[in-house]
């Protein structure tokens, strides 16, 4: 049997047994669970082969199973994030209820990824993203807080992408004759030019919505915060990635073939900044840490469609690599938003402060990937901005690069929030019994940040994966050219070499730690955050001296006229007027025979009097 | 073995050379605003006594590992700052990393420091130095929007993000860069204003208001490192300024005119401005200096 299909039914044949082994314990429940992500995990790192074709037939209906370079890079991030979660997950949900309702679903949705990436037709395409679309949905509304509002508005955009897909996926058929990817491809150049920009489109509808791109971002804020924070890492790690990988089929594959190319990718690059611009704006706001970081995660995948959109064998790199980052940073910040709120029951800036001492390996994986998040040098963030920056300079995308860089400066307020909120200010006594968090829970995060890490240092790891894969979509090789090694180039031979930088940053790092830090930390005493120089008064142990209100008030003072205008508001009057408009279709049908009598009266009436004219 | 050996020294002679300038310039700059205000005023050399009194205090008491180490984060910052931007032209001893460090790595790299003493601050409890950190974020969102755009306007004039090619270049055409593009050169002035955080943008440290800001909670050598890592901090910024917009310099008598001439703008600006609320700090980059940098990337991209 093919190694892909052996892992597709491991995935939902273990989904299914995990779902029903809650009967006989937790443990074997728990089990069942790692060993469905570990073993396919394992099957696809030594089995899977690179271009064979697998053919699965449904009562005729043949599906298509593959793996090309650009799904495997895509896979690594699925299936790497996959057991990092898994293992955390089980962590998080002990002792939570319905927890084979939770795993079913959240195999289910890794399982449906894995083959939406493995898929070489539309159909297998289509059935496996509805299949990802369901399970997501029903982790949504897993808290059954807000049902009515979360669920519908984040089902109600899926609809919309899933029929935009859909129809692209017809017209194609109607335009081929054939379901399959490559002949999309290679039949797409000769087609009439109405459908060479309307089927782009629709799949960038389709797309659009799982990447959170403004105007179809609306149900990400409530739909990341309201999961539990185990599978949001997912979601916004992975699951958002899927919707990337069908941009980048459709950017690099399909748009480069017509003329009107440029200016779809343009308008897509510039709704993306505006969503990153935004949404930065919007996560500064917000004084709960879910909220924030589901908008943080709209805002940087707003940085990787803009690479993938503009297209250059830069920009392509930059959005692929930061992609591969932000499934690592973004879901080690989810894991510590989930540690915190299991140890300490919420997750309100507000509320928490100083758990820096309680929790510290936590406060570790928080910082590191806050760290790569800001992209600050030496970790992995850093090498996918610079690569970003450089090339919408170089394709003259000026205000374009202006705009990228106010949100990303903008970021750095949001990233301090975290870590100030969570772990630093006041350690106040309401938070004195709170303990680090089970080593199921902070391990995934520290091997996170340990990659994290590492790909600032040694990005050619994963450039490999990229540039096989853009290569295969016919882009030029980017070895030697952009990058080589730990070194990258931009186009006018400038480059930067990552590890002196890296060595340099450490060798004067560790001299001033060992002078600041182990000489001070020994011979110094440590006081409570209670005793600090306050003017000669001295605070007493209930006075709380926390500073979290209105943290950045200043500045949102400052940038308030922008925030004003907000999408969703709009969105929510087009519903309430389509809402009035069923309200008022409901009034002409209302079930009364009388009523229907005089329809029929009116509109004899009508035939009578018009009937001449329209018939005779 | 000799080139790292000459390496090495060449780091510590430019840190040194960093230290010393920006020290010696604090100094100067208090001299300024006392005459200004028609008070005697320090010597200039003070900066430097201060420096050793505080360099030979003992510490007493921390707050916690963060604590201990924001200062290092800062002094890592500038001194990985320093060590990308050229000093002189053709010069060995100066050379460093200069050729592996571009305009956006400066830019990220020089954000690294501030962060991280940051979080040191955060961890002291300190509100006042909470407060000042959120002041000082919101200042640079501000400022490195015209400061960016100068920036590209360079960047796109002579195709280049190469600190070093910049000012090879200009020296071939044989005309500097702030009368290529003087647009870019305001708005990057403009930015500079609130990079040094002099009045009226010294809202961070805000002396009387907040008690000093995140360094409210430091003392002794603590002091010592973010003031030495404030001078290095300085010279940077100045050295930069004269790379990339003053044709770079060709020996230290040079350099020290042109970083001098530089850094009485910023001063002479501060000596007779009150201090701006935060979100006027904020807003003010947003209004010419924005314009001059659009005027800038317009003007690079058309002329």
């Amino acid at each position: 049997m093919d190694i892909i299909i052996l892992i597709l039914i491991v995935f939902f044949a273990g989904a299914v047994l995990t779902a029903f082994s809650e009967k006989i314990s937790t443990l074997v429940q728990d089990i069942l669970f790692l060993g469905t992500l570990i073993v396919p995990a394992i099957l696809f790192f030594t089995g899977v082969e690179m271009n064979t074709d697998t053919i699965i037939s449904f009562n005729k209906v043949p599906l298509n199973l593959g793996m090309t370079p650009l799904s495997y890079y895509f896979a690594l991030i699925v299936m790497g994030l996959a057991v990092l979660t898994g293992v955390y997950t089980v962590g998080q949900m002990k002792g939570k209820k319905r927890k084979g309702y939770f795993y079913l679903n959240y195999i289910l949705s890794i399982g449906a990824m894995f083959g939406i990436l493995m898929s070489k037709d539309l159909v297998s395409f289509f059935i496996f993203w509805e299949i990802m679309t369901w399970a997501s949905y029903l982790i949504v509304i897993y808290n059954g807080k807000n049902v009515q509002k979360i669920g519908i508005k984040y089902f109600v955009m899926s609809a919309i992408g899933a029929y935009a897909m859909l129809m692209a996926i017809v017209l194609t058929h109607s335009l081929t004759g054939s379901f399959l990817i490559s002949d999309l491809i290679s039949g797409f150049g000769s087609w009439d030019h109405g459908m060479q920009i309307l089927i782009p489109v629709l799949l960038l509808v389709g797309f659009g919505v799982k990447a959170a791109i403004m105007p179809l971002h609306i149900w990400a804020p409530d739909a990341y915060s309201n999961s539990p924070m185990s599978y949001t890492a997912i979601f916004s790690g992975a699951l958002s990635k899927m919707g990337v990988y069908g941009m980048v089929i459709v950017f690099l594959a399909l748009l480069t073939k017509v003329p009107e190319g440029a200016l779809i990718r343009d308008i897509v690059a510039w709704m993306a900044a505006i969503t990153a611009a935004i949404s930065t704006l919007y996560a500064i706001k917000q004084d709960d840490a879910k909220r924030l970081l589901a908008f943080s995660s709209i805002g940087q995948l707003g940085y990787i469609v803009i690479g993938v959109a503009i297209g250059t064998p830069m920009a392509m790199l930059a959005g692929l690599f930061l992609a591969f980052m932000h499934g690592v940073f973004k879901s080690t910040l989810f894991m510590v938003v989930g540690a915190v709120e299991k140890q300490t029951g919420t997750t309100d800036f507000t509320e928490i402060t100083g758990l820096i001492r309680k929790m510290p390996w936590t406060f570790l994986a928080a910082l590191i990937s806050i760290i790569a998040l800001a992209g600050i040098p030496p970790l992995g963030g850093f090498v996918g901005k610079w690569m970003l920056y450089e090339s919408l300079i170089q394709s003259d995308h000026f205000m374009l690069v202006t705009l990228v860089f106010f949100s990303s400066t903008a970021a750095f307020l949001y990233c301090y929030k975290i870590l100030f909120g969570f772990f630093l200010g006041q350690e106040e006594k309401e938070w004195s019994h709170v303990k680090e968090a089970p080593a199921l829970m902070v391990v995934p995060m520290i091997i996170l940040s340990i990659i994290s890490v590492v790909l600032g240092t040694f990005p050619q790891l994963i450039m490999k994966p990229i540039n096989a894969a853009m290569t295969f979509y016919g882009m030029p090789d980017t070895y030697g050219v952009l990058w080589k090694e730990s070194m990258l180039f931009n186009k006018w031979g400038s480059d930067i070499a990552l590890t002196p930088i890296m060595y340099g940053i450490m060798a004067i790092f560790i001299v001033v730690a060992i002078f600041l830090f182990f000489r001070n930390r020994s011979r110094t005493r440590y006081v409570t955050t209670k005793d600090i120089s306050t003017s000669g008064e001295i605070p007493k142990e209930h006075e709380n001296l926390t500073f979290t209100r209105g943290f950045f008030q200043p500045f949102l003072r400052a940038v308030e006229p922008v925030m004003r205008k907000q999408i969703d508001k709009y969105m929510l009057s087009f519903a309430q007027g389509i809402e009035d408009l069923f309200e008022f279709t409901r009034r002409i049908y209302n079930g009364n025979g009388q009523s229907y009598a005089i329809y029929a009266m009116i509109f004899l009436i009508i035939l009578l009097v018009l009937g001449k004219n329209l018939f005779g | 073995m000799e080139g790292i050996l000459l390496h090495i020294l060449g780091a510590i002679a430019t840190f040194l050379l960093a230290f010393f300038v920006g020290m010696t310039y604090g100094g100067i700059r208090r001299k300024v605003i006392a005459r200004v205000q028609n008070r005697y005023g320090p010597p200039i050399y003070q900066n430097f006594i201060d420096a050793f009194k505080l360099f030979s205090k003992t510490t007493a008491v921390h707050h916690g590992a963060m604590h201990l180490l924001g200062p290092a984060f800062l002094i890592v910052s500038a001194v990985m700052a320093l060590m990308v931007v050229p000093v002189l032209r053709d010069n060995l001893w100066f050379t460093n990393l200069n050729f592996h460090g571009d305009l956006i790595f400066l830019i990220y790299i020089m954000v690294f420091g501030p962060l991280g003493m940051a979080l040191g601050a955060g961890q002291t409890g300190n509100p006042n130095s909470a407060i000042g950190v959120t002041r000082g974020l919101s200042q640079m969102v501000g400022f490195e929007i015209p400061w960016v755009m100068a920036l590209v306007a360079i960047m796109i004039k002579y195709n280049t993000t190469s600190i070093v090619d910049l000012m090879n270049i200009q020296n071939e055409v044989g005309q500097w860069l702030i009368f290529q593009n003087p647009f870019a050169f305001i708005a990057a002035i403009l930015a500079s204003l609130g990079m040094f955080r002099y009045a009226p943008f010294n809202i961070v440290g805000a002396p009387t208001e907040l008690a000093s800001g995140p360094a409210s909670e430091n003392g002794g050598k603590f002091l010592f490192t973010m003031m030495s890592a404030g001078s290095v901090f300085a010279f940077v910024k100045l050295t930069l300024f004269v790379d990339i917009f003053l044709g770079g310099a060709s020996n230290l008598i040079v350099l020290v005119i042109k970083t001098f001439l530089l850094y009485m703008i910023p001063v002479l600006y501060g000596v007779v401005n009150p201090r701006y609320r935060t979100e006027q700090a904020v807003t003010y980059f947003w209004g010419w200096p924005l314009l001059f940098g659009f005027l800038a990337i317009i003007y690079s991209v058309y002329f």
